[in-house]
């Protein structure tokens, strides 16, 4: 976007946000989308173009009795700049993630793998100890894993060092729309974290995921948010100009907040009243 | 054998073959053979035998 007053502060704002890289692979767009949930593919994609993605997750299923029915991925693989990453959901340890992700692979043909890992379809909060094994592994074998994780800064550290592309922590239970719940956890594995960090479940609203690139994180994966809104093509042009004001804002630098006292905007010398009077 | 329901088909039948059979031809899918993936380019000469194992995976919508 060029704009006649030049400027650095008006070229920062025509840019957006700047690109980031994740496992070697650079991405211009902050957010990531799943394709679950939607009513129809024509939603689906419509969604997914009005995000402006690159990433997009799908999952992986035995063919069943009815072969024919829902064939919801095949425009997807027509759109351009889009990375599909297969997850591993379903898979309940670390062997059957490991086989998911190489499944995935042959699909997509895509290094790019969302490990998965939650056996308790009640809160579907993921096992560290499998998440671990399965990355441990599926990183060794060249894959850019992207673990979906509890938002621990132990087990980041931990999963950092077996080689992982990104971290996956969540702001709260897959689907609940509960919002950044963790994020005093999030500042903590911010803090120390050297691959980028995306905030992957319970996002609810536009706000919340610009709360989250405010914060530092550098991404964040939604797809209930956008999937069971009220109209899922307006929802995901709302995440994406709301991921990229977060990102801006981050960039900025918040102001330094007050201690409860107020600091004037203008200027409090008298006006009213005459002066020396 | 496919995913783990039997499945009748003629003998020396490809891959390709039974992908048709099964109304998914020409989709994208990953086929597992006794264990094995079977990349795509040899779905025309492999043949399938009694006993054989098949296990067809596709990509469906998912977070």
């Amino acid at each position: 976007m060029k704009r006649e007053s030049g400027g650095e502060q008006m070229e920062f704002q025509g840019k957006g946000p700047d690109a980031w890289t994740v496992g070697g692979h650079r991405f211009s767009s902050r957010l990531l989308m799943g394709t679950g949930k939607f009513q129809d593919t024509e939603t689906m994609v419509g969604a997914v173009l009005a995000s402006g993605t690159q990433i997009v997750t799908v999952a992986l299923r035995r063919v069943g009795r009815n072969p024919r029915e829902d064939d919801m991925l095949g425009p997807l693989g027509e759109l351009k700049g889009i990375t599909l990453m297969p997850n591993t959901s379903g898979a309940r340890n670390a062997s059957e993630a490991i086989r998911a992700a190489r499944l995935g692979r042959e699909l997509c043909g895509s290094p790019f793998v969302k490990v998965e890992i939650h056996p308790n379809p009640h809160h579907l909060m993921p096992d560290p100890i499998e998440t671990f094994e399965a990355a441990k592994v599926l990183a060794a074998e060249g894959f850019v894993v992207m673990p979906y994780m509890p938002a621990d800064p132990v087990l980041a550290k931990r999963l950092e060092d077996v080689g992982c592309a990104s971290l996956m922590p969540l702001g709260s239970a897959i689907g609940s729309g509960r919002g950044l719940a963790t994020a005093e956890m999030l500042r903590l594995i911010l803090r120390d974290a050297r691959i980028p960090v995306i905030v992957d479940a319970g996002l609810r609203s536009p706000s919340e995921a610009a709360a989250a690139l405010e914060m530092g994180c550098d991404a964040v994966l939604v797809n209930s948010a956008v999937a069971a809104s009220g109209d899922p093509v307006a929802m995901a042009a709302a995440f994406a100009q709301a991921v990229g004001a977060g990102r801006n804002a981050h960039r900025a630098g918040l102001m330094p907040q007050g201690g409860g006292t107020a600091l004037a905007t203008s200027p409090l010398t008298a006006f009213l009243s005459v002066e020396g009077s | 054998m496919v995913n783990g329901e039997a499945y009748e088909a003629k003998p020396l039948e490809s891959v390709t073959a039974l992908l048709e059979e099964m109304g998914i031809g020409g989709r994208p899918v990953v086929v597992v053979l006794n264990g094995e993936v079977i990349p795509a380019a040899s779905w025309n000469a492999r043949g399938l035998r009694e006993g054989d194992r098949v296990e067809l995976f596709r990509l469906v919508g998912g977070g």
